[in-house]
């Protein structure tokens, strides 16, 4: 198993992050379970081609105000996913920038292409060891288990931060993303890296939900994101009974009070909820003592 | 609170795990639900859907005041007429479900503009779930897209007298539906179910859009959590007098309660 002890020392950056969250998100969302501090682990901040994008920026971190979610950790996706590295280190400079708007309430996720692999590695490096971001956010170029994602997966480890991978499983009729990545491809990456702190995007984002809890059953290494729009009852209850509620991480993926309302009806042990809430990936963070 | 969104009975392709009676009334309970306006879930994918009706009539009936049944019928199919007659006379119900995708008809075919006439006749609420399940999930053996929102606002036009609920929908105020001053008749309410209170909070958009008077409570369960909409109505920016509305009195007044 990897290293859980805190880093000797942390970067300006990441002192930043450590400051108390907003007073403002304490203070709202009453019927969260005491003692909790409830952290999205898969937001987005704006795309600047978006004109109305620092409005945009604004009212994320005010509806997180109201739902009582203390801190949101977020990327950036360009239009053409297949990035360049020009254009995801504009993302993540931007994502940089909302660090330093926003302070104690983002937290960055490094948003590369692994398809160049030098570059993509460069910049999880900048990111991480300068910027004080928390983790590395992949989408559909590649499925997570092709070869090219070997070497950030490695630094993702070396670094003790976690890689949030896209992720469903759309019916055949659905709009095709060539490459999205299912469970079985998670699983197969988890399998060849047990070390890393795999997470599983938006269970609730579209697609066969029971299909993909399913395929992660026997992957122990792997985290599951509870975000998206779809509000299907009972989906929390099912991941927390075949995965266990330490794999599970409260995430809205912008979709904010279908996300908070699951964790709010699902029929779980209070414990259980405060894990997901930000317990789990608190301890996630822990690793690199980026909080 | 008075949810226009609710379905008991077995849904073909995923278990609902409160389909009963009594696990909807939990889940209501949970809530603070007080009465819902409930379908058949069966009935969606049953050929007759007349059987989902008589099923729900008779699961329903020892929980009247607070399950209200609502029929799915289908003008495409065999009796609509007489089912119609025997939802109303027998089962006491006051409003119908409509499944245009599911049921492969078009709204605005002869025969659903004569149901929706007949039911109107009889001082019904029309409702039309744009959606059953996002399309993405679907199973393979089916390919049902949502109710395209041009077909509703046709119809609309159509039956000027009668009185709709839209469920499930979301992304209105990008069509004519949403917009303020359509031209469209003042017929039809929507329901919060899927729509955002945040960010780019629709629900507040159709409020100002459309008037308090046009937005109404719904969950969709028991193939939903109750509580997405509880809390989208919780954070909803609008004067308290308004949420009542939403939550409840605007449902009343279509139901006629």
């Amino acid at each position: 198993m990897v290293d859980q002890a805190m880093p000797r020392s942390i970067s300006i950056s990441r002192r930043a992050l450590l400051a108390a969250p907003a007073a403002a998100a304490a203070a709202a969302a009453p019927s969260w379970p005491a003692g909790v501090e409830v952290i999205d682990a898969h937001s987005h901040l704006a795309h600047r081609a978006n004109p109305r994008w620092a409005e945009d920026d604004r009212a994320l971190v005010d509806a997180a105000d109201k739902l009582g979610i203390a801190q949101l950790a977020c990327s950036i996706l360009p239009a053409e996913r297949a990035a360049t590295p020009d254009v995801f280190r504009q993302c993540n400079d931007w994502v940089a920038d909302g660090m330093r708007r926003f302070p104690g309430r983002i937290l960055g996720y490094a948003f590369v292409n692994p398809g160049f692999v030098r570059e993509a590695a460069a910049e999880v490096r900048r990111c991480v060891e300068q910027r004080g971001f928390i983790g590395v956010k992949l989408y559909n170029t590649y499925f997570a288990d092709e070869p090219v994602l070997n070497p950030l997966a490695e630094l993702c480890v070396e670094l003790r931060v976690p890689l949030l991978h896209h992720a469903g499983r759309p019916s055949w009729l659905s709009p095709p993303q060539p490459r999205i990545s299912d469970g079985s491809h998670l699983s197969a990456l988890a399998a060849r890296y047990p070390e890393l702190m795999l997470i599983c995007a938006h269970i609730c984002g579209g697609g066969d939900w029971e299909w993909q809890i399913k395929a992660l059953r026997r992957a122990p290494s792997v985290y599951l994101d509870l975000a998206g729009s779809v509000a299907d009852e009972g989906v929390v209850e099912m991941a927390a009974r075949i995965l266990g509620a330490d794999r599970l991480l409260f995430a809205c993926d912008l979709s904010m009070t279908a996300s908070v309302g699951r964790i709010r009806g699902a029929e779980l042990p209070e414990a259980d909820k405060r894990k997901i809430l930000g317990q789990n990936f608190a301890r996630i963070l822990a690793r690199r003592g980026t909080r | 609170m008075i949810d226009l969104n609710a379905y008991l009975g077995p849904f073909a392709f995923r278990r609902l795990r409160y389909r009963t009676a009594a696990g909807l009334l939990r889940l209501m309970d949970r809530a603070k639900i007080e009465q819902a306006l409930v379908s058949s879930a069966a009935a969606i994918t049953y050929r007759n859907a007349q059987a989902g009706n008589e099923e729900l009539a008779a699961e329903a009936a020892p929980h009247r005041g607070r399950l209200l049944p609502c029929a799915v019928l289908n003008p495409a199919y065999a009796g609509w007429r007489d089912d119609l007659a025997i939802c109303h006379d027998e089962f006491g119900m006051r409003a119908v479900r409509l499944y245009p995708r599911w049921h492969q008809y078009r709204l605005t075919d002869p025969e659903c503009v004569a149901l929706v006439q007949a039911a109107a006749a009889r001082g019904w609420l029309i409702t039309i779930p744009v959606r059953v399940e996002d399309r993405r999930q679907q199973s393979w053996l089916v390919d049902i897209p949502n109710v395209d929102y041009d077909e509703i606002a046709a119809l609309l036009r159509r039956c000027p007298d009668a009185k709709f609920a839209l469920l499930n929908g979301s992304g209105y105020t990008g069509s004519l539906l949403g917009r303020a001053h359509n031209g469209l008749p003042p017929n039809y309410v929507v329901d919060v179910a899927l729509m955002t209170a945040e960010m780019t909070n629709e629900i507040g958009q159709l409020v100002r859009n459309l008037g308090e008077e046009r937005v109404v409570f719904g969950t969709g369960i028991p193939f939903h959590y109750p509580e997405p909409a509880v809390v989208k109505l919780e954070i909803l920016d609008v004067p308290a007098e308004v949420k009542r509305r939403i939550a409840s009195g605007n449902a009343r007044r279509l139901l006629g309660l």
